[in-house]
């Protein structure tokens, strides 16, 4: 027994030392760097969209850094970035956060993808006193909470859908609607369901069908067979990227016909590529689109930004990429003016942020929210084979006609 | 054998005096540190069962899980309206006291240890019949189910998750939280070792021995197997709800599926750790959860993006190289260190013959 024990102890002074030595300290500003931590999604179910924010911020990293940096006291610093892939787990993401802070240093944050893992994130960062900016969780909880370090460049969840359901009340001729909808089990989707039930309640329409779908979401034919047996105005489903995937995917196969169909992340699942015709008519939700007509100095219009970003990663920003690049403008601003390194100073600065970007004007309400900006609707139109989004709600910057109702499948070729 | 016994207490006092000061000699990996003792915990329970009793299970998540829910849902539901708290996705905020908090989450620890040992004792009754594979399936299905019926569950946040209550704001200092929580699992550790080593000490371990040796045979003996292998359970049931209790207070956001009812990480790491350490040891599993944490820390972060691969990688080289764990291997290679005795002729007669 005694020499395990001897083995024991000198396992463990062998960790106490790789400890020790593993305290290496970073430091909020690194000579010519400020260092900005995040832990993003890159495996798991949300790697795509995970993929789709690290890209954002790189590119804005890089373009920042390139057209000169951020102005301190005079003194030009870059931007850089530690990231930690937080598995698409919240409890993962929580523990990360508080890796980044206690043992990287890093006084400034980026947030995560999604609005569970921003959930997790967000006590830490508040404790700690350090201000994040995130740029994808929208869950309206998040900015009830009275946090007082959390930013969102992005419009809360549950204004995602609002909007189409009023559509299709105005297509009914004001009258109320039939509603069937389809959420996954997380933060973010059942948020959209909340704004969902606030505009039904307000238009005095009527749900028939509210099914909840499974996180890992490879099918929901079960719903769909309820659709098709009692023929709802509107059919509302939200799931992230697979979510989008496979209403589309199943809608085609069982030929379900619904005049109005209404989804989140077609963007982010790049649908009109991936599914062509199939997906045509479909609307959705969206923070941005590359039509709009914002403008920065760094990336100049949304069309601009869509170009160098397909130039330097092979495929149309969808918008997490475009917000998630706007909360480095967000950050290089507030740093500006605060004209200092101290997190309280750049915290407030932050509150008073209000500026426009090619993705949209930002300014943050009490709760952290993006206020200044509106959500849109796009409408999946195909032209032959050449499939696209197309804008078609708020009427300013519509550059289509709403299409309704949707043909039947055995109308479509 | 007075002499052992004096190590012993040398490197147990050693290694609480190293737990007592890890927080402050280590302050900026408190958080992991706390990982470590919950990891630990469960790799030791989850022995109990796959180590002792030979029968693998993959249902301790469930009471991991519980355990977390019923923790937040006391501390919350003892002073606010649950359902308002976790209506809407938490939008409404109530504010605890300090002495609401600790008082909330010291109840809510007991019932996280009381009602998850209840269960496992029902569910026990009905499933602990069956034997190998089929309990090992069984089980599987366990924390799955749980992870999608608690998703369901408006009063507990459902798919939204349940916000645990923060950490009393009156308290200032931003060390407290980590210290607070790094000491409630070092003490759950410490408990939970206790219990371990006496267990190991009893006549209970051989009756757990006998059944993974030979059940038919056990019960041969007269031993009932069913009433043994009940209570086994519901020991594992106990430490893993108070485990969970702490890590729902720690993340501060429970999801069902990611957090509680995490059998896809949390449930396979378990059965990892006490493999990778030598399952059916004492310090197997603690070795095991040790290594794998540090693995985990260290280096997953070197290989962004691939570590599940790495992790691959390391079960197959734990399950072809080291079958028996690191306390097998290392008992294979110095037998005499494990207090075994080896006749020297008969070894090398042995390895002549090969």
């Amino acid at each position: 027994m005694n020499k395990i024990a001897k083995l024991f102890v000198t396992f463990i002074s062998a960790i106490t030392l790789a400890l020790v030595s593993f305290t290496s300290s970073f430091a909020k500003v690194e000579g010519e760097y400020i260092v900005l931590g995040s832990a993003i999604s890159l495996t798991g179910k949300y790697s795509s969209n995970g993929v789709h924010t690290q890209n954002g911020y790189n590119m804005a990293v890089e373009r920042i850094n390139k057209m000169g940096g951020v102005e301190v006291q005079g003194k030009k610093y870059k931007f850089e970035i530690i990231y930690y892939d937080d598995e698409s787990n919240p409890k993962r993401a929580a523990q990360l956060a508080e890796r980044l802070i206690k043992q990287d240093g890093v006084h400034y944050m980026l947030g995560p993808y999604s609005s569970g893992l921003t959930k997790a994130i967000a006590p830490v960062t508040e404790k700690y006193k350090i201000p994040m900016v995130e740029a994808n969780g929208a869950s309206r909880s998040l900015f009830t909470k009275g946090y007082k370090y959390l930013f969102a460049v992005l419009s809360p969840a549950n204004q995602y859908l609002e909007v189409a359901i009023d559509l299709a009340v105005e297509k009914n001729g004001g009258k109320g609607v039939k509603i069937a909808q389809a959420f996954e089990q997380d933060a973010f989707s059942q948020d959209v369901r909340l704004g969902i039930l606030d505009a039904a309640k307000r238009t005095g329409s009527e749900i028939i069908i509210d099914d909840k779908l499974p996180k890992e979401l490879n099918d929901m034919a079960a719903t769909l067979a309820k659709v098709k047996a009692v023929k709802p105005d509107v059919l509302v489903v939200s799931g992230h990227t697979k979510g989008a995937l496979t209403a589309i995917r199943q809608i085609s196969e069982m030929k379900v016909d619904v005049p109005m169909l209404a989804m989140t992340h077609c963007d982010a699942a790049k649908l009109s590529k991936q599914h062509g015709k199939k997906s045509e008519f479909a609307l959705c939700a969206s923070q941005w689109h590359k039509n709009l007509s914002y403008k920065d100095k760094f990336f100049g219009s949304g069309k601009k930004y869509a170009k160098d970003f397909q130039k330097e990663f092979g495929y149309d920003p969808p918008y997490q990429s475009a917000e998630s690049s706007a909360a480095l403008l967000v950050f290089k601003d507030a740093f500006e003016r605060a004209n200092s390194f101290d997190r309280d100073a750049v915290r407030d600065a932050l509150v008073d942020t209000e500026m426009q970007t090619f993705y949209g004007n930002i300014k943050f309400g009490p709760g952290g929210q993006n206020v200044a900006k509106p959500m849109i609707l796009f409408q999946v139109r195909c032209k032959g084979d050449d499939c696209e989004n197309r804008v078609v709600a708020p009427t300013k910057w519509a550059s289509d006609k709403f299409y309704h109702p949707i043909p039947k499948w055995s109308e479509r070729s | 054998m007075e002499k052992v016994k004096q190590k012993d207490l040398i490197l147990y006092s050693g290694l609480i005096i190293l737990g007592l000061a890890a927080p402050y000699l280590f302050s900026a990996f408190k958080v992991q540190l706390t990982y470590l003792c919950v990891l630990i915990v469960l790799a030791m329970t989850w022995n109990l069962q796959g180590g002792e009793m030979g029968y693998n299970t993959f249902g301790n998540i469930l009471f991991y899980g519980l355990g977390m829910y019923l923790t937040a849902s006391v501390q919350v539901g003892m002073f606010f309206p649950l359902a308002e708290w976790t209506e809407s996705g938490g939008e409404k905020t109530f504010v605890h006291t300090t002495a609401q908090y600790f008082q909330g989450i010291g109840v809510g620890l007991l019932v996280a240890a009381i009602i998850p040992t209840i269960i496992a004792g029902a569910i026990g009754y009905a499933i602990l019949g069956l034997r190998g594979h089929y309990f090992a399936i069984c089980t599987l299905g366990l924390g799955i189910a749980a992870g999608e019926i608690a998703g369901g569950i408006e009063i507990i946040g459902a798919g939204q998750g349940f916000t645990t209550p923060p950490f009393p704001a009156e308290i200032v200092d931003a060390e407290a939280r980590g210290k607070f929580f790094y000491f409630l699992s070092f003490a759950l550790l410490i408990g939970t070792f206790v219990f371990v080593k006496y267990i190991y000490g009893s006549r209970f371990r051989l009756i757990l021995n006998a059944i993974r040796d030979n059940e038919d045979k056990a019960e041969a003996m007269g031993i009932q197997t069913m009433k043994y292998k009940i209570v086994g359970w519901m020991c594992s049931a106990f430490f893993c709800g108070l485990a969970g209790g702490i890590m729902g207070g720690l993340i501060g956001y429970i999801d069902s599926t990611d957090v509680a009812f995490d059998g896809r990480e949390m449930g396979v790491f378990m059965v990892l750790m006490a493999i990778l350490g030598g399952k059916g040891t004492l310090w197997g599993p603690v070795i095991g959860a040790t290594l794998f944490h540090f693995f985990k820390e260290g280096l997953w972060t070197l290989i962004l993006g691939w570590q599940y691969v790495a992790l691959g990688v390391l079960i197959v080289v734990i399950v072809v190289y080291f079958p028996e764990g690191l306390m097998g291997w290392l008992r294979e290679k110095y037998p005499e260190r494990f207090g075994e005795v080896i006749d020297e002729k008969d070894r090398k007669a042995q390895v002549e013959l090969k």
